[in-house]
């Protein structure tokens, strides 16, 4: 398990359980079929209320990235990190290149030097 | 275990009204903040809560039953009051020890196994003398009761006003694994908003003598946000909403912004709107320009 990251101001607490237990799961720190902590252990681990952790545990089971074992836990699903990609590069136009635009408009950045510089990149 | 519910609570001290009509619930197997300025009242809250004190009006009830003179409800519940170490006489000229053998009479529950892991752990040495404890240590006796008397409902009052950051992170976390064994119900009262914002699945604020709020602290915190940028886009923004702690500076303005449910912020690129935490929240809403 890594999760050993901290918590940052900027989206609640419970997204970032959702999105650190994600990323462990695209590096390989996470395999499928893997039990995932618990939320008392993700509780007592980053000193949060376990209603918050399970909320952000949950968010995953609906997306089918985890999947409860009555009585033993939480696994990562079959297919789960091939499903975290996609919904990452469904989200990337919004988070990334949205606000990209926006600032290079802000500082008066065409288009045409915009590609450049990713071509560049 | 049940609902712990306060109605319509007032209380007096000579003609100083500090409780003006306390509405209250709490609910089995959460962990709540209660913050609010020095002097709203939270102590005095939370003695009538558990028949340490009198209110002049209002009941206190544990599962409907109420909590005055009523020992089957007392039971349940458990204050763990800082100890005083002013005065050097009465229960303060004693061993710490003795301390605890009273709180394990008086608790029905009380788990003097885990009492004793427990001042292992933080390091109490039971034959101290009560006022010659330094606050720290207070603080991890308080602490220690409170955890041991495995009451249903467990309050502590500023349990972490003595301890250093170590000492605290040692409490937050034997706190959330005994909660997540037993399901207990703790209130916890702090000025120390930002570390313990985590940890509360509600939080209670209260303000002039009143529950200014009581809210699932995730939710409270995702309806609240900081918007800055020019005065006139600001206002725009931010008009028909809830508003808090207006700042100027030039042209520019922030405000501290509640949303009711269904209403929502424009993504604007002309104002910047930032989350907010559970401090500066507190702040933007008790603080003195709030008033």
């Amino acid at each position: 398990m890594e999760l050993q990251e901290y918590f940052s101001e900027e989206k609640s607490i419970y997204l970032q359980i959702s999105e650190m237990i994600e990323t462990d799961i695209l590096r390989g720190v996470l395999m499928e079929e893997e039990r995932v902590p618990s939320t008392n252990e993700l509780a007592k681990l980053y000193l949060i209320n376990p209603a918050t952790a399970a909320k952000g545990i949950n968010i995953l089971v609906d997306n089918g990235i985890l999947y409860k074992k009555r009585g033993i836990g939480m696994f990562v699903s079959t297919g789960a990190k091939e499903k975290i990609l996609e919904s990452r590069r469904n989200s990337f136009f919004d988070n990334y290149i949205k606000t990209l635009i926006e600032e290079a408009s802000k500082l008066g950045i065409t288009k045409e030097e915009l590609m450049e510089m990713i071509q560049r990149g | 275990m049940a609902n712990l519910e306060c109605s319509a609570i007032t209380k007096r001290f000579g003609k100083k009204e500090v409780l003006k009509g306390i509405d209250l619930t709490i609910e089995p197997g959460k962990i709540y903040g209660l913050v609010g300025r020095n002097g709203v009242g939270k102590t005095t809250l939370l003695s009538v809560m558990t028949a340490q004190a009198a209110s002049n009006e209002g009941t206190v009830t544990y599962d409907g039953q109420p909590v005055w003179e009523n020992r089957d409800a007392l039971d349940h519940l458990c204050f763990s009051r800082e100890l005083n170490t002013m005065t050097s006489f009465g229960p303060n000229n004693q061993k710490i020890k003795e301390y605890f053998r009273l709180a394990a009479l008086y608790y029905p529950n009380w788990d003097q196994a885990y009492a004793d892991e427990l001042m292992k752990r933080f390091g109490i040495n039971t034959k101290q003398i009560v006022c010659k404890m330094s606050k720290g240590m207070l603080s991890m006796v308080t602490i220690t009761i409170g955890l041991a008397s495995k009451a249903d409902i467990t309050i502590l009052d500023e349990p972490v006003a003595g301890l250093d950051v170590v000492a605290r992170e040692d409490f937050y976390k034997e706190l959330l694994e005994e909660q997540g064994r037993t399901g207990r119900t703790f209130i916890i009262s702090t000025h120390i908003i930002e570390e313990a914002a985590d940890l509360f699945e509600e939080v209670i604020i209260m303000k002039d003598g009143k529950v200014f709020l009581q809210e699932n602290t995730v939710d409270f915190l995702e309806r609240a946000a900081h918007v800055t940028g020019l005065e006139e886009e600001v206002d725009r923004v931010t008009e028909g909403l809830e508003i808090y702690h207006e700042e100027k500076m030039g042209r520019s303005k922030g405000v501290t912004v509640l949303l009711k449910e269904g209403q929502t912020l424009p993504r604007s690129g002309e104002v910047t709107i930032q989350p907010i935490s559970l401090q500066n929240l507190f702040v933007a809403l008790c603080g003195r320009d709030s008033e």
